[in-house]
This record gives C-alpha cells, sequence and structure tokens, in this order.
C-alpha cells in the first residue's frame, strides 16, 4: 500500500466518519422522537421533554466517546474505570434533571434527601424508566458504529494483512447493517401505530371489546418516516464503504476518480427523486378495499339500471305515439315512473371528509393497486427465495392448471384485442371512404415529400413525368416499358431528350437495382422534373 | 433482499390495513419504492452495458499482444459502479489479470489497455469479461453479466531446419532427385548421341537436324515431396515423467518440419489424435497435404490448438486415412513410443507405396528395441529428446 493510498483512504475514511456519525446520530434523535411520542401519548403527566432531551445527550455522548472506548479492551481495569465513571455521571445527570423538572426545590429536596441517605426515594418508576432508555440509547449507537467500522470506516481494521478468517456462513457486515436498521424501523413503526391509538380512551372504555379510537396526527409519525430516510441516507454510504474495501482488500484499481463524489451526488437525486414520487402517492384518506370494490360495482350497476329505464322509457313513448294522434291520453305514460338520474359515485363516510369522492375514488385505487403490487411482489421473491416451495409449485397440479388457464386467457385475449383493432381499423376507413365518395370529406391530396425516402422521391418524379405527359397527350401505354415511353416522349420533346433520358435511368435504377439511392440523386431527379414539367408546360401553351 | 424486509413490510401493511395510518403507507412506498428502484436501476443500467475487445487473434511465440477494452453505456442511464473481472489464461497473463472500477455516466465509454505474452502454444480464451454491479444501497445482490470470450491462438514454435533427408517416392515434383528413376521431362538438363533403346519421344528434332546426328535429351530427375505429418498426443504413448515436455516437442517438431516441407513448395498435410477444443466432438480435422503460407497457417493452427489426450489410439486414424492419401506420400509419424502394431501399420504403408518415417520424440527407454524392430520392417527411424538435438537438421544432414 503505497503513501498516496494512504493519504487518499484517511481523507476519505474522515468524510465518511463524520457523515455516517451525523447520520446515527439523525436516526438516534428521530427514535428519540418517537418514544417521546408515545410517552406523551400513555402517561401525558410525564416529562417526555425531559427525557428526549436526556436521550439527545446521551447519544451525543456515546458518538463522542465511542473510538476511546473501542481502544481499550472491553472488561479490562481501564475499560471498567472509564465505564463506571461515564454512568455514574449519565445516572446523576438523568435523576438531578428529572428532579429538576419539577423545579428548584424538589431538586433541593432530593439532594437533602439523598445526602441523608434515602435511596428508595432516588429510584422513582420515572427515573428507572429514563435510565432504561438511556442505556438503550447508549447501546444502540455503538451497535451501528461497530458495524460502520467493519464495513469500512475504520481502514486499518479492513485493512490489516491478516484478517480473521471470514467463515462461510458470516452475514456481510453490510447486510446486517440492514437488518438493524429494518429491525429498529419495525420497532419503532410498532411503537409510532401504539402512539396514534388512543389507548387511553380504549383502556377506560366501557365493555368487553375495547373500541379503536385513532389519533388525528401524531408527531411520531415524522419521526419514524425521516428515520427511515435517514437510514437509507446511512445504507448508501455503508454500501460505498463496503464496496470500496471489497475492491481495496482485492487490489482492483478504481478507475474513475470522482466515483466518490458521484455516489454522494446519485444517493441524493435518488433519495430526492424517491421522496417525490413517494409523497406524490396516495395516502389516507382513502375506502376499504371491499367498501371500494362494493363502491364501483354499485356506480356499474346504477349506470345499467339507468340505462335499462332510459330504453323501456323510449319504447313507451313510441307505443304512446299512436294514441296521441288520436289526441287520447296515452295509459302507459300515465303511471310510468321517470328514469332515474346517473348515480352519483357514493361517498363512504370517513373522517376526515375529502373534497371530491371522485377524488377519493381514484386515490383509493391507486392505494389498493400499490398494496395488490407490493403483496404480489412479496410474495413472489419470497418463492423466489424459497426454492423448494418453487418447485412445489411447479409440481402441483393446481399450478399447472393456472398457468395453462393463463396461458389461454393470455393468447385469446391477444388474438381478440388483435381482431378487434382490425375491426374497428377497417371500419374507419370504410366509413372514411364511403365519405371521400360522397364527397362529404375532401381528399387527402398534399403528399409531403420530406415523408419520402430518396428512392421513393424518384419514384414521384417520374410518375409525375408520366401524369403530366399524360395530360398533354402523350399517355403511356400499359404495354410499354420506361425506355420505350421515354422514346415516346422524346419525339414530343426533343429540347428536353437528355432529361427524360436521365430521369428514366434513375427511376429504372431506384426500381430494378439494390444500389443504395442517395438523396443527392434524388435532388438531381428533382431538378431534372422541374426542366420537363417547364417544357411540358410550355408544349400546353402551344409555344 | 434482506431478511427483515418482509417483516417490516408485513407490519407496515398491518399497520395500514388497521389504524389507515398515513405513515405507514407512506413507509410502504418508502422502502419498497428504494428496493424496487435500486434493482430497476441495476437491472436497467446492467443490460445497458456493452463490452467490446480488440486484438490480434493469432500471435507468434514470444509476441506482446496488445488488447483493447471498450466498455459502452448504450442507455441514458448512469451506472453507478460497474466492476469489470477479465478471466485471462495463467499461462499467457501469469497472476496479474485485468481488473477495474469504473463509473460509466449516460452514453459514456471507458477504453483499457492491457496486454498479455504468448509464452506457451496453445488455444487461449480471453475472458469472459465479468462485469458486476449493484443498487445503491444494497438492499439486493451484486447483479453478474459476462460478456462471451475470444480465443487467441499461439502458434507453436517453429524451428529453422535447413537439412532434413526425408525420403520420397512421389514422381514428378520439385526437388531435384539423385536417383534417375523419375525424370522430368519438363527439366531438360542436356542431349546425347542416340542409343539404341531410346525412346523415341527423347528425341529432339531441331537438334538432330541442325548437327545430323540424332540427339535424345537428357531430363533431370526429380521427385514431389507431399508429405503428410502424423502427430500423436495420446498420453499413454509417451514416458509419463516426461509426458508434457515430450508432447510438446513433437509439435514443435510438427511446426519445423511443416515449415520446411512448405518453404520448398511441397505439399504437407496433417493428421493429429489429440484434443481440439475448437471442433465440436474434439477430434482434430485430418488436414490434406497442400501447399503455400496460406495452408502453413492452417497447419500451424491446429497444432496451435491441439491438446494430449487420453485412450486415443493412433493406428486406427492411420488405417483411416492412409487410404486417401497420394501414392509415394511421405508419412512422418511422430510419437512417444512405437507399438507393434503401429509398425505394423506403417509396413503395410510402406508396402502400399507410401514412404514412413518413424520420429520419436522424448526419452524412453524403449528406444533401441524400436529401432531394431523398425529396422526390420525397413522404416527410417529418428530420435529427439530436446529441442537441442534438432542441431542435426539444423546444422548437418544424419541419416540413421
Amino acid at each position: 500500500m503505497n503513501q498516496r493510498f494512504t493519504a487518499n483512504a484517511a481523507r476519505t475514511e474522515k468524510v465518511f466518519r463524520a457523515i455516517s456519525y451525523a447520520l446515527v446520530f439523525l436516526m438516534m434523535a428521530c427514535s428519540v422522537m418517537t418514544i417521546g411520542n408515545l410517552i406523551q401519548n400513555v402517561a401525558p403527566d410525564s416529562r417526555s421533554g425531559i427525557i428526549a432531551g436526556i436521550m439527545l445527550f446521551i447519544v451525543i455522548d456515546r458518538l463522542y466517546t465511542y473510538r476511546q472506548l473501542k481502544s481499550l479492551t472491553p472488561l479490562s481495569s481501564e475499560w471498567t474505570v472509564a465505564v463506571g465513571t461515564q454512568w455514574i455521571v449519565i445516572v446523576l445527570f438523568i435523576r438531578l434533571l428529572l428532579s429538576y423538572a419539577n423545579g428548584l426545590d424538589a431538586l433541593l429536596t432530593d439532594l437533602s434527601l439523598f445526602a441523608r441517605g434515602y435511596l428508595t426515594s432516588f429510584f422513582t418508576p420515572e427515573f428507572v424508566f429514563t435510565l432504561l432508555l438511556a442505556l438503550l440509547f447508549w447501546y444502540l449507537p455503538a451497535q451501528f458504529l461497530e458495524l460502520l467500522d467493519e464495513i469500512g470506516l475504520d481502514q486499518r481494521l479492513v485493512l490489516r494483512e491478516d484478517p480473521t478468517p471470514i467463515q462461510s456462513d458470516t452475514i456481510p457486515a453490510h447486510q446486517r447493517l440492514v437488518n438493524l436498521i429494518f429491525t429498529l424501523g419495525i420497532f419503532l413503526v410498532i411503537l409510532t401505530a401504539l402512539a396514534l391509538i388512543n389507548l387511553r380512551a380504549m383502556l377506560s372504555a366501557p365493555g368487553a371489546i375495547p373500541h379503536l379510537q385513532v389519533n388525528p396526527f401524531s408527531g411520531g409519525e415524522a419521526g419514524v418516516l425521516f428515520y427511515f430516510v435517514f437510514g437509507l441516507a446511512l445504507l448508501s454510504l455503508s454500501r460505498l464503504m463496503s464496496l470500496q474495501t471489497h475492491w481495496n482488500q482485492l487490489r482492483i484499481p478504481v478507475s474513475s476518480k470522482d466515483l466518490t463524489r458521484r455516489w454522494g451526488m446519485y444517493s441524493l437525486a435518488f433519495l430526492l427523486i424517491l421522496a417525490v414520487i413517494v409523497s406524490l402517492l396516495p395516502a389516507g384518506d382513502s375506502l376499504g378495499f371491499f367498501s371500494l370494490l362494493a363502491t364501483l360495482l354499485g356506480f356499474l350497476m346504477g349506470v345499467l339500471i339507468f340505462l335499462s329505464q332510459l330504453l323501456i322509457a323510449l319504447v313507451l313513448i313510441l307505443f304512446s305515439l299512436p294514441f296521441l294522434l288520436f289526441g287520447k291520453a296515452p295509459p302507459l305514460l300515465v303511471n310510468s315512473p321517470a328514469p332515474s338520474l346517473l348515480p352519483h359515485l357514493p361517498v363512504v363516510a370517513v373522517s376526515p371528509v375529502t373534497n371530491s369522492a371522485l377524488w377519493m375514488l381514484i386515490r383509493s385505487i391507486f392505494l389498493w393497486g400499490a398494496l395488490l403490487a407490493v403483496i404480489v411482489f412479496s410474495f413472489l421473491r419470497f418463492v423466489r427465495q424459497h426454492d423448494s416451495l418453487l418447485a412445489a409449485l411447479r409440481r402441483s397440479r393446481i399450478t399447472n392448471w393456472l398457468i395453462l388457464a393463463w396461458q389461454w386467457l393470455y393468447r385469446n385475449a391477444g388474438e381478440t384485442g388483435g381482431t378487434v383493432s382490425r375491426a374497428l381499423v377497417d371500419g374507419w376507413q370504410n366509413i372514411v371512404a364511403r365519405l371521400e365518395r360522397k364527397r362529404l370529406l375532401p381528399r387527402t391530396g398534399l403528399i409531403s415529400l420530406k415523408l419520402f425516402d430518396p428512392r421513393q422521391r424518384i419514384y414521384f418524379f417520374y410518375l409525375a413525368m408520366i401524369r403530366r405527359g399524360g395530360e398533354q397527350g402523350l399517355r403511356r401505354k400499359s404495354s410499354q416499358t420506361p425506355s420505350e415511353y421515354a422514346a415516346t416522349l422524346e419525339k414530343a420533346l426533343p429540347a428536353v431528350a437528355e432529361d427524360i433520358d436521365s430521369i428514366t435511368e434513375a427511376f429504372v435504377q431506384a426500381r430494378y437495382s439494390r444500389h443504395e439511392v442517395d438523396s443527392r440523386q434524388a435532388d438531381r431527379v428533382k431538378a431534372t422534373w422541374e426542366r420537363i414539367r417547364r417544357a411540358l408546360q410550355r408544349m400546353s401553351r402551344g409555344e | 433482499m434482506s431478511g427483515t424486509f418482509l417483516p417490516l413490510l408485513f407490519v407496515l401493511l398491518l399497520i395500514a390495513a388497521f389504524i389507515r395510518g398515513d405513515f405507514a403507507l407512506t413507509l410502504i412506498y418508502l422502502v419498497v419504492g428504494a428496493l424496487a428502484a435500486g434493482m430497476w436501476w441495476c437491472y436497467r443500467a446492467l443490460a445497458q452495458v456493452e463490452a467490446k475487445r480488440r486484438f490480434a487473434s493469432h500471435a507468434f511465440l514470444g509476441e506482446k499482444i496488445k488488447i483493447d477494452l471498450h466498455v459502452q453505456n448504450k442507455g441514458w442511464l448512469p451506472i453507478l459502479w460497474l466492476e469489470l473481472r477479465e478471466t485471462l489464461p495463467v499461462a499467457l497473463a501469469g497472476p496479474n489479470s485485468f481488473q477495474s472500477v469504473i463509473h460509466l455516466g449516460p452514453r459514456a465509454s471507458a477504453n483499457f489497455e492491457y496486454s498479455v505474452e504468448a509464452r506457451k502454444r496453445g488455444y487461449y480464451p480471453i475472458g469472459p469479461l465479468s462485469i458486476f454491479t449493484g443498487d445503491i444501497l444494497g438492499l439486493s445482490e451484486s447483479l453478474k453479466a459476462e460478456s462471451r470470450a475470444e480465443h487467441l491462438v499461439v502458434y507453436p514454435k517453429i524451428i529453422p531446419l535447413t537439412s532434413i533427408e526425408i525420403p520420397s517416392h512421389s514422381p514428378q515434383g520439385t526437388l531435384r532427385h539423385t536417383l534417375p528413376l523419375f525424370e522430368d521431362p519438363t527439366r531438360v538438363f542436356g542431349k546425347r548421341g542416340y542409343a539404341s533403346g531410346d525412346s523415341l519421344r527423347r528425341i529432339d528434332w531441331k537438334a538432330s537436324a541442325s548437327t545430323g546426328r540424332l540427339q535424345v535429351k537428357l531430363f533431370e530427375p526429380s521427385i514431389a515431396l507431399e508429405t503428410c505429418v502424423i502427430l500423436n498426443l495420446n498420453a499413454q504413448d509417451y514416458y509419463y515423467r516426461s509426458r508434457i515436455d515430450a508432447t510438446e516437442l513433437a509439435v514443435v517438431l510438427a511446426a519445423s518440419i511443416s515449415n520446411w516441407i512448405i518453404a520448398r513448395k511441397q505439399m504437407v498435410g496433417i493428421m493429429v489424435n489429440g484434443h481440439d477444443p475448437q471442433t465440436a466432438d474434439g477430434k482434430p480435422q485430418a488436414i490434406p497435404p497442400r501447399k503455400g503460407k496460406h495452408h502453413l497457417i492452417r497447419l500451424l493452427e491446429t497444432l496451435a490448438r491441439v491438446e494430449i489426450t487420453e485412450n486415443s489410439a493412433l493406428v486406427p486414424l492411420i488405417q483411416q486415412q492412409r487410404y486417401q492419401l497420394a501414392w509415394g506420400t511421405t508419412l512422418i509419424v511422430i510419437t512417444g513410443q512405437a507399438s507393434d502394431e503401429l509398425l505394423d501399420e506403417l509396413y503395410q504403408a510402406r508396402r502400399g507405396g507410401q514412404n514412413p518415417v518413424l520420429i520419436l520424440a522424448g526419452r524412453d527407454a524403449s528406444e533401441e528395441s524400436i529401432r531394431r524392430r523398425a529396422r526390420i520392417f525397413g522404416i527410417t527411424v529418428f530420435s529427439f529428446t530436446a529441442e537441442r538435438d534438432l542441431k542435426i537438421w539444423t546444422q548437418e544432414s544424419k541419416r540413421i
């Protein structure tokens, strides 16, 4: 490893360390926010803000002291002293801050009690709970940082010459980081869901089955959302680190000098585009899947009923016409019911009420469509990951039958689609042709030469010569070859005999040879045709 | 995909279904979107990569072959990282093989140049080029694509021979011969007075008219050295300790003799019973005797490709192909050992008007016994244990 490589690695390590520490801190802050929100929901009288502040302090402290503690041998005297003193400070800090949250008098009282040895008053349930949380937030950042070090944050660790032999069944560090982020994410999602439910109302509700009440908004949602965003950013960074470590270990040179910069740029763009798309997709205010289905079917049924009623009404009117002619009141119209109006989209009452039922329907279709896609995607991935299940499915008769049915449907749908489209095109062309014949539609006589290729342009000019020649009485007989017709024309137009020869030759080449015809040739033929056309015009004027 | 991905999705779906929390749906979109978009990008990008190699596909021993590798992103989607690993044969590249990591922007390309050295004759695959890429978040496994391998032919070593005495029974050739048996009527070298018994066809009427006495033409005798080199690459026919060196020496002998014959504007063909990686059944195609440099290249290509093989007896091959060769053709059989069966077959060839020559390549304990038996059958035998022994053909002529 040369000196330049080491310097570059050190610089990159510094940048990676700063970014990853910041991301871990932000993720922990989001977790603190979510947990704080749950505490607020369950116990509104508790000092959740203070607890959240304490947790953030512990996270910062852990991030700051992580490398110092890591340099010590675990369970050695030095390590015990360092960790012990750190925790004494943390415990005192928590206790004093919780006391101070009740006011200065409460703090002084607690201090005096502590001085007298009343330790039972020291360990209140709130303090113990906060202590447990502190332990969790002291432990979690270290887990993230250890994995990041293993991935490649600590280049000395990963690039040492005598690495510990890696067992084949060991999960890669990046994979373990993904697992850690997602596991903590699941935990936070459940906590956020609990924070959304009005637990107090549920628990205090009379009756055997508690009613589910959902709070309109909880601050924990934002926390968990941002936790995942920062988590994805950390994954992107760790992916780059793991790849660089892998390349360094295998001595694979990185030819693109600015790969790290581009990675950062693309990661940001990727997450930004993802965030924009996610924000555009529908969420909430949606109908249930089956109610959505019922709504759609009801709407379709309503349309059918409306159409049938309309038809019945028309038939009744036709039957009533003879009575009207004789000046009698039609008997059928007297008590016949009027056709109902076109059914409106029914709106299921959900809270909060949306502005537009149609918009809600569209969003619901999007939502449930997306969910179905997710379920199908997950199922497929699951099946692909389990080969035995896939093999069993392939062996199953039901699966084979389903596959055959699908293939039959697919084939028939394709054939039907093709037939229908052909029928539509034919029908449309028939209609247009009939209208043109009846002179109801103007003939589309304009031809754009730009649409033709050079070969077709030569055809066009030659055919124009034949048409114009025919108009001047020099009609081409069906038995005449191009050369024979050229001879006929040359007799009538000796001044442009060479041009006629030239255009005929060009046409014959374009029509019967496989030579490449370029646009310059077509342009020359056009110029030739112009001279012949002028000669034909002079002939028509009798000059 | 991570093992925790599906549990997370399941929890989110449950929460979305029962609580109708916006955040759960948004998270589903975010997580699934990150995974799906990452995978799509990765698959799409890899499908757009095209790699091409440019190099001289044939080389002589000792040459350095420059290989240009051109990797192009044909799509508009940038490729974040591509790990390129070229698989190169150890015989050409040694332990160092080409590998690199690149980033390719939209419709961008990258060029690489590396070289290999033709150290040993053979038919070597250059590649395949393994191309790895993956998603930006590392949620899915890395993808791998392979561009197909191309082949490099390294010709065998050719030792410039100057004097080989390979007898031929084929008349009407271009090589002068000392025996007046095969006189060439196109090669008149003088005239003499008519003697009784001279063919009337030999009389030079113009010379007879000018001298007033009957003169007959004297023709220069010549032979055609139509040769077929039969190379035995059956492993069992070589002494096991020196099998590799001996077979390589046999190939060098075959190439050098072919080169020498072609240089004399004679026809030479080849028959090998080894393994040819280029043919469908692995058996090398017999090349009939022809003249010219192009034909030599064809022979050398075959000799470059062929490899030693097991259980491929030479005698059936000779039996099968011998009858397609012309009368008087010289059969140069290069082998490690000669069994009685082989000697018998060569004897049959000799009786059939062909001219067998046996060349023993490599060291073998039974050499003397082979010589003795060959002498009984009237077959010429040459023996070479190493390339240096070929000096007898590069400096002086020696008939055994």
